[in-house]
């Protein structure tokens, strides 16, 4: 009897957690037992205070609660499940705190401040990374940067003899990954050729390649070529320039620097590395960030690995140390195209973070390895209306029992997903006309480039609202209504999610300041 | 000039020589050689959506044309565009701003997610292939002592005229007109590149602009020139 009760139990789990097109619904026992399941499952939990081997730091750049729960919804739809019942691979992780993202100056913060805060355990001023808040912006004497530079649990993990890794869908020169290794009051100097002129402070890119803690950093994925290679280079993949002045090759320096190293830039380079047989991988796979992974395989030339290829990669490289690793992983581009105010490469973007995090956690064991999963800050994403259950996501909403979509106070249809701010305001733009806003060129455009998508600096008043349909607004390129015309959609300033497993991934509860994290980190290696 | 204006001046120039979506099943034209061209422009649009048709404005441009290199401007100097080939067909794009010796980058990474992909023969000739096979050959003119084809059709339910100087591979004018609005883009000048006394800004000189990948700009909002670029139209209500 006892046997039957496990697999009812098991069974209604399954049903309220995977959802199939057409699982039988579960009854109110199935709902009950399987609430219950979770509470004896919670009680079962053990805190694993060990030391941590290895700590891997997920970042969703951008993503906030409501980018989590409709990537879940829309990542269930897409598996044939009414798609609320679903879960992303690390909500299934056991620890769950929020996560106070201000910086000291900022309100809403942006991505520098906020990755220093996790990786040095100190909150500091917008644009700063990993300096503390008594750098002014953009300083430019690397005495006073040195002076006040704070220690990354990256640069202590090498310190203490561990391997250390970063992987990114943006440039690996962006904010997130560039808080790991490098100290700079200014987030934008990547290159050498973003500087000032008379700083002496090193580029991010430099700071990279010249970081010299036992023997440097192990494996460095993404994006940001040009700001490796000179001007006197070509790009191998489009052929433009590089951006460096100083004429150094720094891709070539990482492989002369280091040993056992390699540089690669496409999908058969990258297919082509053994771990066994390198130490120190440099991969950037595209000029600048790398392509949504909406659109990766279908349009890059050259090819390029998707973020969990590259996660499985790094963690297949670094495990190699028996002392252990650290590895930041940044789902980067979720917060781009949140800022473009397309849910839906937002979605699918959280949708391929989710996997990589599910690669993650199939390569490592959880008595030794801490994953944590929380993102730098919010978008001002929303879920909103009455929709039925699995009502799709990217869809109008459409209450329970109804047959066509609900309608507004001017008798209009309108989607679950909107923005506060930002591109898709339907008032005409100098760039699109009245009405729903798209990603991609309209067949009647004005605009001469297209290449942008809708990057508008001015809008007119909007009259009304426009009249949508299903075709338009589940189109991969719709952009998704925003109240408050802006440019580019915005941060938000709510908590964002932290999400744990493994040793003192129990530390992780109630809200916390953003900077905990890596005290947490820290505990975990045995650092303090 | 405004920024405001140059921006106008990029859709109204948007508006009439780039009307069709550049797909990838544009005809391709990389062995093409088209002459080395200095040329001016003059662009004139009127509304037609007030009771008597009304002048919106009326500004003048520079186009410069190299075997892998467009380069547009402004009659001020203060913006312009810049297309470059590469060695192996790719097309880099970037919006230039003099004044604040910045370059936009509109990076290929993004431009498939924009359905996108340029057309070489129509960034160096402002119309398609397929755009002018469209348009029937009325006659043969002549234009600023040249030969010159007088084309008219409709396409995307515009009516369009065009004077084409089949030699250069450049119109000498371009009407376009719908019910609520006209547009003319018409050549004032035109000489070969190396006699011309107005050239284009040279290449390594832009490159030491400051480069901005354009989908850094959410990231970028306490960034000066951003934020300049931003609030300067974004108050503005017409």
């Amino acid at each position: 009897m006892q046997f039957f009760k496990k697999l009812n139990l098991i069974a209604a789990v399954s049903i309220l957690t995977v959802g199939t097109a057409h699982a039988v619904e579960p009854t109110p026992v199935d709902w009950f037992n399987a609430g219950y399941q979770t509470v004896f499952n919670a009680k079962r939990l053990i805190a694993n205070n060990r030391h941590a081997k290895n700590v891997i730091l997920f970042i969703g750049d951008g993503m906030g609660v409501s980018t989590i729960t409709a990537s879940r919804i829309y990542d269930g739809q897409t598996k044939g499940g009414h798609g609320e019942e679903n879960s992303l691979s690390f909500e299934k992780l056991p620890y769950l705190a929020l996560s106070k993202t201000y910086s000291v100056d900022q309100q809403t913060p942006d991505s520098a401040p906020t990755m220093t805060a996790m990786v040095t355990g100190v909150k500091t001023i917008g644009d700063s990374l990993s300096v503390n808040q008594y750098v002014v912006h953009s300083e430019k004497n690397a005495n006073i940067i040195n002076a006040n530079k704070l220690a990354t649990i990256l640069e202590q993990a090498k310190q203490h003899g561990l391997s250390a890794g970063i992987v990114s869908t943006a440039r690996i020169t962006h904010a997130t990954p560039a808080a790991t290794y490098a100290h700079t009051a200014n987030r934008d100097w990547e290159g050498d050729s973003d500087k000032l002129a008379g700083a002496t402070v090193p580029d991010i890119a430099a700071q990279l390649v010249d970081f010299n803690i036992s023997g440097g950093i192990d494996v460095a994925l993404g994006g940001g070529r040009t700001r490796f290679i000179p001007n006197t280079v070509k790009d191998p993949e489009y052929g433009v320039s590089g951006k460096r002045k100083d004429g150094r090759n720094l891709t070539v320096d990482w492989t002369t620097k280091h040993r056992n190293a390699r540089y690669v830039w496409n999908q058969a380079g990258f297919d082509a590395i053994d771990p066994n047989t390198t130490d120190h991988l440099l991969g950037l796979f595209e000029p600048s960030h790398v392509h949504y992974e909406a659109d990766r395989v279908a349009y890059d030339q050259s090819g390029e690995p998707s973020l969990t290829q590259m996660t499985t990669k790094a963690i297949d490289i670094l495990k190699k140390n028996q002392k252990g690793y650290f590895l930041m992983v940044e789902g980067g581009r979720i917060d781009h195209a949140h800022h473009s105010g397309n849910a839906y490469r937002a979605l699918t973007e959280t949708q391929q973070f989710a996997a990589a995090v599910k690669a993650a956690m199939d390569a490592t064991d959880p008595l030794e390895t801490l994953i944590i999963v929380t993102a730098d800050h919010s978008h001002v994403f929303t879920i909103g209306g009455y929709p039925q259950r699995g009502n799709p996501i990217l869809g109008l909403t459409q209450g329970v029992g109804a047959t066509t979509p609900d309608l507004d106070l001017l008798g209009l249809p309108y989607t679950t997903l909107n923005y506060a701010n930002g591109t898709g305001y339907t008032g005409a733009s100098n760039a699109q006309p009245a009405g729903s806003k798209t990603f991609t060129i309209p067949a009647t455009a004005g605009w001469a480039s297209g290449s942008e998508g809708h990057n508008p600096t001015s809008f007119q008043p909007a009259n009304g609202r426009p009249i949508l349909d299903s075709a338009k607004v589940e189109d991969d390129n719709y952009l998704q209504e925003a109240i408050v015309p802006l440019s580019a959609e915005t941060h938000a300033a709510e908590d964002v999610a932290i999400f744990a497993g493994g040793p003192k991934a129990h530390l992780f509860h109630g809200i916390l300041e953003q900077n905990v994290i890596y005290h947490v980190m820290a505990e975990a290696l045995g650092f303090n | 000039m405004k920024i405001s204006d140059f921006l106008k001046i990029v859709m109204a120039v948007g508006f009439i020589t780039f009307s069709l979506p550049v797909f990838a099943d544009t005809v391709s034209d990389s062995d093409q050689p088209l002459s080395e061209v200095a040329c001016r422009y003059e662009m004139k649009v009127t509304s037609f959506s007030t009771p008597k048709p009304k002048a919106l404005f009326t500004t003048a441009w520079f186009f410069w044309r190299k075997p892998n290199m467009i380069q547009t401007q402004d009659a001020d100097g203060d913006h312009g565009e810049i297309w470059e080939r590469t060695a192996n067909g790719s097309i880099q794009y970037r919006k230039l701003y003099h004044i604040d010796k910045t370059a936009v980058e509109y990076m290929p990474t993004d431009m498939p997610a924009n359905n996108m992909k340029f057309d070489w023969f129509k960034l160096s000739g402002m119309l398609s292939k397929e755009e002018l096979n469209t348009l029937k050959l009325i006659k043969i003119k002549s234009v600023l002592g040249r030969n010159a084809e007088l084309r008219k059709g409709n396409i995307n339910g515009q009516a369009l005229e065009v004077l084409w100087l089949p030699n250069e591979n450049l119109p000498a004018s371009i009407i376009r007109k719908d019910k609520k609005s006209r547009m003319e883009l018409r050549l004032i000048d035109i000489t070969p590149l190396s006699v011309s006394a107005k050239k284009p800004v040279a290449l390594e000189e832009i490159s030491d602009y400051r480069h901005i990948d354009a989908a850094d700009f959410g990231d970028m909002e306490n960034d000066p020139f951003v934020k300049k670029l931003m609030s300067a139209e974004g108050h503005h209500h017409h």
